[in-house]
């Protein structure tokens, strides 16, 4: 039985919403609006410290067990799974505040509302992390996805961001439909909410043919929410609209909230279902990767390329799912530890790389690819940190990107014996190769061309950088480097997370 | 099927169903947009008296004071603040292909769902637990207490951000004086 | 046994009609007289000899045998039913109004919550109304009557749930004993409740839920829906003969089902001290009647003191005022009732 309110497990949501009511009550007061700003960044690293507490339980005197805590009749756990990820949620978002704060002051955008936008988004990520019923997690999902289609359309102005958001938020309310469709028909099956009960309902017998449909259901509501093909069609036009720190915001903090939510839903109430949703993932992965990167490689704007790019890596987080219908133990929970650590290592280089864009569109006035050429004449530290996040991304060692990838292919060899494994194994591998390619034409084009004639020389290379926009590209560039060199340092935590898919 | 016809509340339940369906129908087919939405009422106060038959008193009354009292009426206040002609508009029709297409994804969908029920609970009585608004607030504010509480917070953002996006600016107004 | 059920049923919805419509004529004609005593006018004084006291009768025989006239542009069936819907709303709240501790038609569990759930469905026959008529003057009546509803029904739940906090309850009858046994400091004896303690509790949810209700009636000074001057009647321009009897009614009949709500809520209902449960089912009728009368009069006393608010004042007073403090006023009662 499990206790019913556990204020210490519960202790980082509680910070989280309390800093979402303060930020409106500071946007509220005669203070500068970057005070809300700041509330946020306190608020967020404020509920980090729980974090750690609740983990290392044992060792401190005020606190009495260490195991994992279930709440609420086990539909919200704390244990170490969530843990990590609710880690990951708060410093990511930590990061797109950082992102944001110089971005919405340069213009007439509405600050206090973007930052408590924010961070109700990030709160119903942190909440998803934890949930382990069909209504948490999708009202969990709800509050990801809803104030991220009002940010995309922040640019009130402007018709490019008012079509993403448009967009964004048709594809988001028929996606969750589709999802809400799809647990309606597993509740209506199992009859029930809990996906403990739900794996205990799955256990052996013979299931109706419904159910097979309402896992793809569910399965197909989140591949929306991670813009896997055949369900990326919003993505591109969506990253290009919104305001840049809302983009990069959608593709590390709400992509990784639909991955987390499938994370939960397979491993934990679809457990006894590895042999349905295993080949649909192989599909979607397969799909993702390959046209995502085949797309990738004739954009001209840095920033559809980055969502192309962002669909591709999310293929390659999605190829673990695939091989765990074909394994079991030890690597089963190998699967489930690659993508976690893929999405870890995939998050700080990402949000780097849209720092990184900001930080050019500052100078260059335009997202362009061709605008950018021969940036290394006037901005040799902006184009030193291109070379960096772009080459991270794909996979080059020694940065982050290569110990993710190289999980993610210890992951695929461990299905090894079975020909859709090899076949998973070789298309990664062709795509990382055609991945590459297109990471380095934007490295190229920034290093080695020349500064295009139409742009006066005397324009460029003048404002400095925001600094809060250089703290985030600080934070970023020094975890990617350190953890390409020391991978141990995000590993570790991935490691944590290892035995969430043999059982609890 | 002689059990079926001796009870009352069936005959109850089918009439009401009936006349559930034959809205909803009117509800595709107007080509009024007003009248649709008159039908979508009749609709879900069908949906209400289903309740009221089962026993579901909360359920009934929120159906009634949320859908008609307040979802209804902002879509009546919505239609007709921006345009609603009387009289019949031509363009609100579909041509036949597009119809065909959607009869046959509701039939699917009607056969899907109805299958589901019948193979997930076929004849077995399902007996509710919860019923009175007592239970129905302690089980909301006891086990169910974290989502109920963020979607307040969903709702509060939406409310937000709506009003945001939808307000004119305070800058633009001192613009045009 | 079934038939048992039905002639029940049948009795009960015969008071239900009686009550509501002698309670609608009583305040037509008390609106007559107290208007005219106000302005130092007599007032009806002729029909039915003494006072005039037949006049809302006669009234009633002159709408009925008058021909209704429909307009040519209108859309037929929705400007028929629009009376009815109007109606049905008002006359639902006549069933759960307990009149004595047995005399209520129907005791629900849910009492509070049905009266507001079924009073919103007069909002879609106000629509209704205005949009049928296929005219200017009504569709912009109902639009403001719908925009005025929307705004006040929030003030008037959320003046409610403070009363419902102290009850623990939802049936109107729970709430009237829990009034009777309210007990203040634990010491105090029962008679005391003469003086209602919820009108001391819930002063402020009881100025909210008035001013509310005065809007919810789309009466002066809520009455923009209507307003003469400007939208000659509103979303009753092109209504004549016995549908427009019906709104008029409906209008009246409203105003008596929430000045009872209201006595049920706030001011003890039935209950009187000293009187075994069977005789106040017999006094009882007595005792809120006057209640209601004097709220009533209340409604009729404003409508002939105060001036028409203007369309954005109205909504500033819901959104900006009311709302707030029935929020604020929700809080304090949840503290207080936890704390003590």
């Amino acid at each position: 039985m499990s206790a019913l309110f556990d204020y210490h497990a519960l202790a980082p949501e509680l910070i989280l919403a309390f800093t979402v009511m303060a930020v409106l009550a500071v946007d509220l007061m005669p203070v500068p609006k970057y005070y809300a700003a700041v509330t946020g960044l306190v608020g967020l690293f404020a509920s980090i410290i729980p974090l750690l507490t609740l983990a290392l339980c044992s060792e401190l005197s005020f606190c009495s067990d260490n195991g994992a805590r279930l709440l609420f009749g086990d539909s919200y756990v704390v244990d170490t799974f969530s843990l990590v990820l609710k880690g990951l949620f708060l410093v990511s978002a930590f990061i797109s505040l950082l992102l944001a704060v110089g971005y919405v002051e340069s213009d007439r955008y509405y600050q206090g509302e973007y930052y408590f936008l924010l961070l109700a988004s990030v709160f119903g990520a942190v909440v998803m992390a934890s949930s382990r019923d069909l209504i948490s997690i999708f009202v969990g999902l709800e509050l990801v996805s809803g104030p991220a289609f009002l940010l995309a359309g922040w640019r009130k102005g402007d018709a490019r961001s008012n079509e993403a958001a448009l967009k964004f938020f048709i594809v988001g309310v028929l996606s969750a439909a589709i999802l809400l469709f799809g647990m309606s028909l597993i509740y209506g099956v199992t009859g029930e909410l809990t996906f403990s009960g739900i794996r205990a309902a799955t256990v052996g017998g013979e299931l109706p043919a419904v159910f097979t449909l309402g896992v793809l259901f569910v399965l197909m509501g989140f591949a929306f929410k991670v813009s896997a093909v055949p369900f990326h069609f919003w993505t591109p036009d969506t990253y290009e609209g919104a305001p840049t720190p809302v983009t990069a915001y959608l593709s590390v903090g709400s992509k990784a909230a639909g991955f987390v939510g499938l994370l939960v839903i397979c491993y934990s109430a679809f457990a006894n279902m590895r042999d349905i949703w295993g080949p649909a993932l192989w599909i979607i992965a397969v799909a993702s990767m390959t046209l995502g990167n085949l797309i990738a490689v004739r954009q001209t704007n840095v920033i559809r390329l980055l969502g192309y790019s962002s669909i591709a890596q999310g293929g390659f987080m999605l190829a673990p799912f695939a091989v765990a219908s074909m394994v079991e133990g030890v690597e089963l929970e190998g699967a489930l530890f690659a993508t976690v650590t893929y999405l870890l290592f995939y998050a700080f280089m990402n949000l780097g790389a849209f720092g990184v864009v900001m930080a050019g569109m500052s100078k260059v006035k335009s997202a362009e690819l061709s605008s950018w050429s021969g940036m290394a004449q006037y901005a040799p530290g902006l184009s030193m940190l291109v070379v960096i996040f772009f080459f991270a991304l794909a996979g080059v060692p020694p940065l982050a990107g290569w110990f993710a990838k190289l999980v993610m292919f210890q992951a695929i060899i461990s299905g090894a014996p079975n020909v859709w494994a090899v076949l998973l194994g070789v298309i990664a591998a062709v795509n990382a190769v055609v991945a590459f390619f297109y990471y380095a034409k934007v490295v190229k084009t920034v290093w080695m061309d020349s500064v295009p004639v139409e742009i006066p020389a005397a324009e460029l290379g003048g404002s400095g950088l925001n600094p809060a926009l250089a703290l985030a590209l600080g934070i970023t560039a020094i975890a990617t480097i350190v953890t390409g060199l020391f991978p141990g340092v995000l590993s570790f935590f991935g490691e944590a997370t290892r035995t969430f898919a043999s059982g609890f | 099927m002689g059990d079926w016809l001796s009870e009352v509340a069936n005959w109850w339940f089918a009439a009401v169903a009936l006349a559930m369906g034959y809205a909803a129908y009117r509800v595709v087919t107007s080509a009024n947009v007003v009248h649709a939405v008159l039908a979508l009422v009749a609709t879900l106060g069908g949906s209400a008296v289903l309740f009221l038959l089962l026993g579901a008193e909360f359920v009934v009354w929120t159906v009634v004071l949320v859908y008609i009292g307040a979802v209804i009426v902002l879509f009546l206040f919505g239609i007709m603040i921006t345009r609603a002609p009387l009289g019949y508009e031509a363009e609100l029709d579909h041509p036949p292909k597009t119809k065909a297409l959607a009869a046959i994804v509701a039939g699917a969908m009607f056969l899907l769902i109805g299958w589901t029920l019948v193979d997930a609970f076929g004849t077995e009585e399902v007996t509710a637990s919860v019923t009175t608004v007592g239970d129905i607030g302690l089980q909301l504010f006891g086990r169910f207490v974290l989502p109920f509480e963020v979607v307040s917070l969903v709702l509060l953002a939406a409310l937000i951000g709506g009003i945001v996006l939808a307000r004119q600016d305070p800058v633009d107004i001192e613009d045009q004086r | 046994m079934i038939v048992n059920f039905w002639v029940t049923l049948g009795i009960k919805m015969a008071l239900v009609l009686g009550v509501m419509l002698v309670g609608a004529l009583v305040s037509i004609f008390g609106e007559l007289k107290i208007s005219a005593h106000m302005q130092s006018r007599i007032g009806p004084y002729f029909a039915g000899g003494r006072w005039g006291w037949a006049q809302p009768l006669a009234d009633g025989l002159k709408f009925i045998q008058k021909e209704e006239i429909i307009p040519d542009t209108v859309d037929v069936r929705v400007f028929k039913l629009a009376p009815y819907v109007v109606l049905m709303g008002t006359m639902a709240i006549y069933v759960v109004i307990p009149f004595g501790p047995d005399m209520v038609a129907g005791n629900l569990d849910l009492g509070v919550f049905y009266v507001l759930a079924i009073s919103s469905i007069s909002t879609v026959g106000v629509l209704m109304a205005g949009w049928s008529s296929g005219n200017k003057y009504s569709l912009m009546g109902g639009l403001r009557a719908a925009a005025q509803l929307i705004a006040y029904e929030l003030p008037l739940v959320l003046a409610v749930v403070g009363v419902v906090i102290l009850a623990g309850t939802l049936s109107l009858n729970g709430i009237v004993e829990a009034q009777a046994q309210w007990q203040w400091f634990g010491v105090t004896p029962e008679w005391l409740n003469v003086i209602p303690p919820y009108l001391i509790l819930q002063a402020v949810g009881f100025a909210i839920f008035l001013t509310a209700s005065l809007a919810e009636l789309s009466r002066t000074p809520f009455d923009m829906p209507i307003a003469e001057s400007e939208l000659v009647m509103g979303y009753l321009t092109e209504y004549s003969g016995l549908r427009f009897t019906m709104f008029f009614l409906g209008e009246y009949a409203g105003m008596v089902a929430l000045a009872a709500i209201a006595s049920t809520l706030f001011l003890g209902g039935y209950w009187l001290p000293f009187v075994s449960d069977d005789l106040l089912n017999f006094i009882g009728p007595v005792v809120l009647i006057t209640k209601i009368a004097l709220l009533v009069f209340l409604f009729i006393w404003m409508r002939w003191t105060f001036p028409r608010l203007r369309e954005d004042q109205l909504q500033q007073l819901a959104w900006r005022i009311l709302i707030p403090v029935a929020l604020a006023n929700i809080v304090v009662t949840a503290v207080l009732k936890v704390v003590f």
